[in-house]
């Protein structure tokens, strides 16, 4: 069956990014064009999914109503700078130089990272089991970075522009400070070079992933029941964690995609309240200024410039 | 008991990746994202099913002995080792980056390029033994061998260079200029022949000191050269165009241009004189008549990158 989103890559490569990359003399980059067409393609088809499937959600049951949204619109811009444009283009060439230089380093030392299908044989050939046994150690991966990013004071000035946000919805997931992404980028690198990378053939998978995760910050009284909320993060308990009182060093439900790891290690809270959101914390410019505001505040906090 | 878990692993790994074949030749294509090669009727023209490999496999050789196809998985950091009749997974084999891949002729040496990596690594073909790795920068691409295996000629197409390396005393000969970007490489009469992919010309280089004594004009793009079966013809696929150019080996004078839309890259040709062509960005290959310039397509994989024709496959 044809690949839609690789198809469009192809087209994108084809007629506009070789003929670009041969006008401009960077023809070395042809191969890697291709992955950061095939990021953007994924990115865009994201936002609109996400957008199409979330927004009926939050007109439906919102949870609150602000008379402006003007700090929704800058979180409208990190999903755009995030998924579809500068942030996947600087990522994948700055994860695919780094992965190499280390990988590289790492072979010539006799080691060569090792792959879920080189420690488990029968995996090869099952590349959908094989995906989601990834996406599962990734998800616990994940969630111990973003609770260490709240446990240690400097990580969290930087992860409180996350927090910071009093009008969180669906558009909030890529709110983030760009340090914050980058150690997220090294913390992940670090993860695949023990286990390797997953296999990325499944693009509806990723994008399932995402949805999940946007879902959760969106503005909407939903819930997934006893049982769907203990098997997938819910709007309902991923609030819990951007709760007022839940802000700061110590938190609750810190899982991306699944609630498991909250079960295993005590820090779940499946209470039935939706909270306001936001950190007291944080000053007024995190919460509400633009895009470079937000990301001075978080540098200032992480200086001990501006005391949080 | 942990063998018979480990026979059993390994029963539930072939039972899954192979079945009898039932065609006349095979085509194998390497899937680049898919992660697999594509086996294809080549009859029929249809494709009978994808063995899996790990991460990212471009490029594919037959073993001399003819025994073993061997597929290089990039990101998998493996060899995957095929039945060249019948797609099986043989062997698999821990190898750093192999990106092209290549035997020289006398079957003694293999070389394998890490174009991630900026290496080069020299195996002994027999034992699979790393006999030496250069560290050459940047992005070792295609390679290509002088008709006595001592030297073997590779582009760097992260740089504008192209290196020689001297496969007997394993040492760089000469590592010089010869244009933007180099990409295919091809021994042709006495010369090297290498595509560049950063302008729309071959260069013709002396194998002595790597010096560029003529430039033939292709089209925008030009990555990679094969050589016709019966030596009189050679051709280039230009990527930027979109194009194949045929050349004449004897004089390089180009002969024919056919358009090739979907990004040709490697191409293989079969016993009925027909050629087939793997389109990187359009998930399908395309067999070229050359005599008419018609194309057929076969739906595989996506991006797909090596081919390998054994048309004596059963």
């Amino acid at each position: 069956m044809p690949d839609p989103f690789d198809l469009t890559a192809g087209w994108i490569e084809q007629h506009a990014l070789v003929p670009l990359l041969y006008q401009f003399g960077w023809m070395r980059w042809e191969d890697l064009s291709y992955g950061w067409a095939l990021f953007a393609v994924y990115g865009a088809v994201q936002v609109a999914f996400t957008y199409a499937i979330c927004l009926p959600l939050e007109r439906w049951r919102p949870l609150e109503r602000w008379p402006d949204r003007d700090a929704v619109g800058v979180d409208m811009l990190y999903t755009i700078i995030s998924r579809v444009g500068v942030l996947p283009l600087v990522t994948f060439v700055g994860f695919y130089q780094a992965q190499v230089a280390l990988n590289g380093w790492m072979t010539d030392q006799g080691w060569v990272p090792p792959t879920l299908e080189g420690l488990f044989p029968f995996l090869l050939g099952r590349q959908v089991v094989t995906f989601f046994l990834y996406a599962v150690i990734l998800d616990c991966a994940d969630y111990w970075r973003h609770r260490l990013s709240h446990m240690i004071g400097w990580w969290y000035a930087l992860h409180s522009v996350h927090h910071a946000q009093r009008q969180m919805t669906f558009w909030s997931d890529d709110r983030n400070h760009i340090l914050d992404d980058l150690i997220a980028f090294f913390w992940f690198m670090a993860i695949g070079l023990m286990i390797g990378i997953p296999p990325m053939q499944f693009p509806l998978l990723v994008l399932l992933l995402r949805f999940i995760e946007s879902l959760s910050h969106a503005n909407v009284r939903l819930n997934f029941g006893w049982l769907g909320d203990r098997l997938v993060v819910s709007p309902r308990f991923h609030r819990l964690h951007h709760g007022i009182r839940a802000a700061g060093r110590r938190s609750c439900n810190y899982g991306a995609v699944l609630p498991w790891w909250d079960m295993l290690f005590r820090t779940a809270d499946f209470s039935d309240e939706y909270a306001p959101t936001g950190d007291p914390s944080a000053g007024e410019g995190m919460a509400t200024g633009s895009y470079l505001t937000q990301q001075l505040e978080g540098l200032r906090r992480l200086t001990g410039l501006r005391p949080g | 008991m942990r063998l018979i878990i480990r026979l059993l692993l390994l029963c539930a790994l072939v039972a899954s990746t192979v079945r009898p074949a039932a065609a006349t030749g095979l085509a194998f294509v390497v899937n680049s994202r898919s992660a697999s090669v594509s086996l294809i009727d080549m009859t029929k023209l249809v494709e009978l099913r994808r063995i899996p490999v790990l991460r990212e496999p471009h490029h594919l050789v037959l073993s001399p002995d003819g025994k073993y196809l061997l597929v290089g998985d990039t990101v998998g950091n493996e060899m995957f080792f095929l039945d060249p009749t019948t797609g099986e997974v043989k062997r698999r084999l821990p190898v750093a980056d192999p990106y092209q891949i290549g035997f020289s002729p006398n079957g003694k040496m293999l070389v394998v390029n890490g174009l991630a990596r900026d290496q080069i690594d020299v195996y002994d073909a027999a034992s699979m033994k790393l006999v030496k790795r250069f560290a050459i920068a940047s992005m070792p691409s295609h390679l290509a061998f002088s008709p006595d295996s001592g030297k073997v000629y590779v582009s760097l197409q992260g740089s504008n260079r192209l290196v020689a390396i001297d496969l007997v005393r394993l040492v760089v000969i000469w590592d010089v200029p010869v244009g933007s970007t180099p990409a295919g490489v091809l021994w042709n009469r006495g010369h090297i022949l290498v595509a560049d992919m950063g302008t729309d010309y071959v260069a013709e280089v002396d194998p002595a000191d790597g010096r560029v004594v003529n430039r033939i004009r292709t089209g925008n793009g030009a990555h990679q050269l094969f050589a016709s079966p019966d030596g009189r013809l050679i051709y280039v696929n230009n990527r930027a165009a979109g194009t194949i150019t045929v050349l004449d080996a004897a004089t390089l004078a180009a002969e024919r241009t056919y358009h090739v839309p979907g990004g040709p890259d490697d191409l293989a040709f079969a016993p009925d004189g027909k050629i087939w062509i793997t389109c990187r960005f359009a998930e399908k290959i395309a067999i070229l008549d050359p005599s008419s310039g018609q194309l057929q397509t076969v739906a595989v994989g996506t991006q797909p990158h090596g081919i390998f024709l054994n048309a004596a496959a059963p």
